[in-house]
């Protein structure tokens, strides 16, 4: 499906995105990112801070492609990992492991069962690689988007 | 419920053919069979030998070791394969899937409603994988068995080490999975007692 469509069944509204909320968005992507690599505190925190790294780096994109998810939906989670591949052409075997990843984090949401440590690894590891693809993506596609303003 | 094949065959002989027919070009050492299906290496024995005479398997020693393979020459191969591939049980569908990992694989289990008998036909598949396989080689193993299951298959991966850590430690998640009912994809009771 495409971006366009999945407007049009109303789980995607129209964006003009900015270059000071892509910088605050990407810097808040960081921040979680680092905090994901701390010790001492559960597995389930660290992935969850991972977790919110992709989907920062998700919303990133799409804002950048002119939309942003319709939160009032509900599965905007879905959504915005559905977009990956529209937005940043993640490939069919990545988006499989982060949409995992996505099913992961809601079972764990409404059962409390806890997030096991190789999950935590594979979570961290692809919020690095997608957070590093979103940045090369912005300096090729939306380079204004990245120029800090005055 | 049990799936057609089942009824039809029975579980031994079910799970045998399953690994077999359902990946008819990669041969399966003996050992490897029986740890596979969890079948004790008696019945095995037995099973296979019976196969092959019959012309269904074929039989092929490297060396010293024992391989058996589908019979792509016996006259009701693509039958029985299409009975495997189309009545094979969850359990079938989903071992067939890790099967090119089962060198990294210790042992696999279905566990949650699924292997309690209290799902839903819109159940989630948990699967629960003991080894050394990455999670994201998980996913894209399983990416197959969702589709023709048409179900969600959710799996967790542990190094077997750390789940019977887990368990002796009482650890909550681990011990709640071990104590409800499980349905073994590789592996047995056995290895895990």
């Amino acid at each position: 499906m495409s971006l366009d469509n999945l407007a049009r069944i109303g789980q995607l509204k129209g964006h003009t995105a900015s270059a000071s909320e892509t910088l605050r968005l990407l810097a808040s992507a960081e921040r979680n990112l680092k905090d994901a690599h701390v010790a001492g505190i559960s597995d389930e925190t660290r992935f969850d801070a991972g977790y919110k790294a992709i989907m920062q780096c998700a919303l990133v994109a799409l804002m950048a492609s002119g939309y942003r998810p319709a939160t009032s939906v509900p599965g905007h989670h879905q959504t915005m990992i559905q977009s990956l591949p529209l937005t940043l052409g993640v490939s069919k075997d990545d988006w499989l492991v982060l949409d995992a990843l996505r099913r992961k984090r809601n079972v764990n949401d409404y059962s409390g069962d806890p997030i096991d440590p190789e999950s935590v690894r594979e979570c961290i590891a692809r919020a690095a690689a997608l957070l590093a693809t979103t940045r090369q993506w912005l300096r090729k596609h939306h380079p204004h988007l990245l120029e800090k303003p005055e | 419920m049990k799936s057609l094949i089942s009824h039809l065959l029975g579980d031994t002989r079910t799970a045998i053919l399953a690994v077999l027919l359902l990946r008819p070009d990669e041969p399966q050492h003996v050992r490897e069979l029986a740890r596979l299906t969890g079948v004790s290496p008696g019945t095995l024995h037995r099973e296979l030998t019976a196969l092959e005479s019959l012309g269904v398997l074929r039989r092929k020693a490297v060396g010293r070791q024992v391989f058996f393979a589908a019979n792509r020459e016996c006259p009701v191969f693509e039958e029985l394969a299409g009975l495997a591939r189309k009545t094979a049980g969850l359990v079938d569908v989903v071992r067939s899937a890790l099967l090119p990992h089962a060198s990294r694989i210790g042992a696999a289990f279905i566990y949650g409603s699924v292997a309690a008998g209290t799902e839903t036909s819109r159940s989630d598949v948990d699967v629960m994988i003991l080894g050394d396989l990455p999670f994201a080689d998980a996913v894209k193993a399983l990416a197959p068995a969702q589709a023709s299951l048409r179900r969600e298959v959710n799996a967790t991966v542990m190094k077997s080490a750390e789940f019977l850590r887990k368990r002796r430690a009482k650890d909550s998640f681990v011990s709640a999975v071990w104590k409800a009912p499980r349905l073994w994809v590789i592996g047995s009771d056995h290895e895990l007692g």
